[in-house]
């Protein structure tokens, strides 16, 4: 247990915090804000769901994407058999070039997602260690670096498609039956708790890693970890994403919750249900993707069945480019701050 | 500058509704005939509130104005409705119509004082209100889109609201009729009413009758707009 204590794993645990707290503060907020838009939930009673469903989905489902960030797409086994400091050292700056950049983007209101960040820094490590000949660069998994952003692609895709035949299903079926369209609202509001849970159970479970996959890659080089994320790892990310969420997040679900009134208790069901199932799928098929932009996906998908007055594809441009610039981005600073903590002498 | 939040939200994918805003002009348009059909009768029992109420119809036509440019604003072509743009400004461009030519008729009013029979006053008020009648009817059917909306056009819905279409082309026909015996009349008091009195009545009958007109191609725009989509 002291050799927890190693200043490298302290670091990996508070910059591990600080990302988990971002997390928290900004996309599970953005995830939960559509169940106050719609008036399904106050934003106590979300902020309490929120907080409970996602540290269950960190703790008891976060395992699977939390070892792809660590070791799916560096092999850290082939580094630490040289140097284990080298993996804790890289993968600190990882996490502080993914926090760097996501602070940065967060101040700027760009639409950049916590999961390409990190994936990108990891990358970054990967390629100095490449470049000083740790690894070859047929090394670096890229079947696997394929597959995930892959699915960065597919997935808000998949959201459309899933919210646009989940909402016609309920369009025909109820919406276009009904004497009046608004009692079907009000029973939605149920289900919307419902599909409030679900969502920050499958954020909980994709995104935990972002925060503590590079802590867990950390400590599984020096030996604090088996092949296996220890629980504890899991739950100082689902802390922190908690803590994230109470003392910003519930700022940007107001914000959102008064501005999302279109969102009816129909469509924040379809975009939510839609969403989280794609989310959960993807952690259950270990991939670390984007819960907002699958969001975004959702909404649109609801638009497209005729759900929303107006939706703006413009986001779709936006979205692109912020995929486009952020794993080279994050990837360059990580290898920088690499460079600069082996030169410091860390 | 943008303000500086610390927020990254999924706020950008959801553009304002037109749709709201839309009915806000419409009821904009309603009120001025409203206040000209104040006007007309006030012209016709020769009160002196007419300059009034027509400076109150100018202002709101303003608002109207201002209400469509920010629609208009409002639609750039990233923008997803579930009607096609092209037929919303198609029938926002006849709806806007309606404040005008109710401004134009109020202020026809002002130029000069009522002198004319009696029958002719009768008709004029009848037509002044039958053009009410069918501008808010159509604001009926305007208001009847946000429970197609929120049906996701339900058959029913859009159905019931459609009803509306052919009632408001039938009061914009009786509305038609009005003008075309009003006009007669006019002519065969044109030794009383003089060149000046008969051209002035004219116009200004022409002019309300318009109103109606602007009112129920608006309506078979939205007719075009649900059922195109």
């Amino acid at each position: 247990m002291i050799e927890l204590f190693n200043p490298i794993v302290v670091l990996l645990v508070l910059a591990g915090l600080y990302m988990a707290w971002n997390i928290g503060a900004n996309d599970l907020a953005n995830a939960m804000g559509t169940s106050v838009g719609s008036g399904a939930l106050s934003i106590k009673q979300v902020i309490i769901v929120a907080a409970v469903f996602e540290f269950v989905g960190a703790v008891f489902f976060g395992k699977k994407v939390t070892s792809t960030i660590a070791k799916g797409i560096v092999p850290i086994d082939a580094i630490k058999a040289i140097d284990p400091n080298l993996v804790a050292i890289g993968m600190l700056a990882a996490i502080l070039a993914a926090g760097f950049w996501i602070t940065f983007a967060t101040f700027y209101n760009l639409p950049v997602s916590t999961t390409h960040s990190i994936v990108g820094a990891v990358l970054g490590f990967g390629i100095v260690a490449v470049y000083q000949d740790i690894i070859l660069l047929s090394d670096i998994n890229w079947a696997v670096l394929t597959k995930i952003v892959g699915s960065w692609l597919v997935s808000p895709i998949l959201g459309a498609v899933l919210a646009y035949l989940i909402f016609s299903v309920i369009r025909v079926t109820l919406l276009q039956k009904a004497e009046n369209p608004y009692h079907i609202e009000k029973k939605f509001v149920y289900l919307q708790i419902g599909t409030a849970c679900f969502i920050a159970f499958a954020h909980g479970s994709n995104d935990v890693a972002n925060a503590v996959g590079p802590l867990y890659a950390g400590l599984n080089a020096l030996n604090l970890a088996e092949a296996t994320v220890p629980i504890w790892v899991l739950i100082v990310g689902g802390i922190g994403m908690v803590i994230g969420l109470a003392t910003w997040g519930y700022r940007v679900i107001e914000t959102i919750g008064t501005k999302i009134t279109e969102l009816t208790p129909t469509r924040g069901f379809s975009a939510e249900f839609a969403t989280a199932s794609v989310v959960v799928l993807h952690s259950y098929s270990s991939l670390p993707i984007s819960t907002t932009h699958t969001l975004v996906g959702s909404v649109i998908g609801v638009g497209l069945a005729g759900g929303l007055a107006a939706v703006d594809l413009s986001v779709i441009g936006k979205i692109v480019m912020s995929w486009i610039i952020t794993v080279p981005i994050a990837a360059f600073t990580s290898a920088l701050v690499f460079v600069a903590l082996l030169g410091v002498g860390l | 500058m943008k303000k500086m939040e610390y927020i990254r939200s999924v706020l950008d994918v959801f553009a304002r509704s037109p749709f709201k805003p839309l009915y806000l002009h419409a009821s904009k348009g309603v009120e001025t005939v409203k206040i000209l059909d104040q006007a007309v009768n006030a012209y016709c029992t020769n009160q002196p509130l007419v300059e009034e109420l027509s400076h109150q119809i100018d202002g709101i036509e303003h608002e109207a104005d201002i209400i469509k440019q920010t629609i208009r604003a409002q639609l750039s072509s990233s923008i997803m409705l579930p009607v096609k743009a092209e037929d919303l400004l198609n029938f926002l461009k006849p709806q806007d119509s309606i404040a005008n030519v109710a401004q134009e008729a109020a202020y026809m009013l002002t130029l000069r004082p009522c002198d004319m029979p009696d029958p002719i006053k009768t008709n004029l008020c009848e037509l002044s209100a039958l053009t009410l009648e069918t501008v808010e009817t159509y604001e009926k059917l305007v208001d009847s889109l946000s429970e197609i909306l929120e049906t996701s056009f339900s058959k029913r819905e859009v159905d019931e609201s459609l009803v509306l279409v052919p009632t408001i082309e039938e009061m914009e026909h009786r509305v038609d009729l009005i003008e075309k015996d009003l006009l007669k009349e006019i002519y065969s008091h044109e030794e009383e009413l003089g060149a000046v009195g008969v051209f002035h009545l004219v116009e200004l009958v022409r002019t309300i009758a318009d109103i109606a007109d602007k009112a129920e191609h608006a309506a078979d725009r939205i007719r075009t707009m649900i059922l195109r989509r």
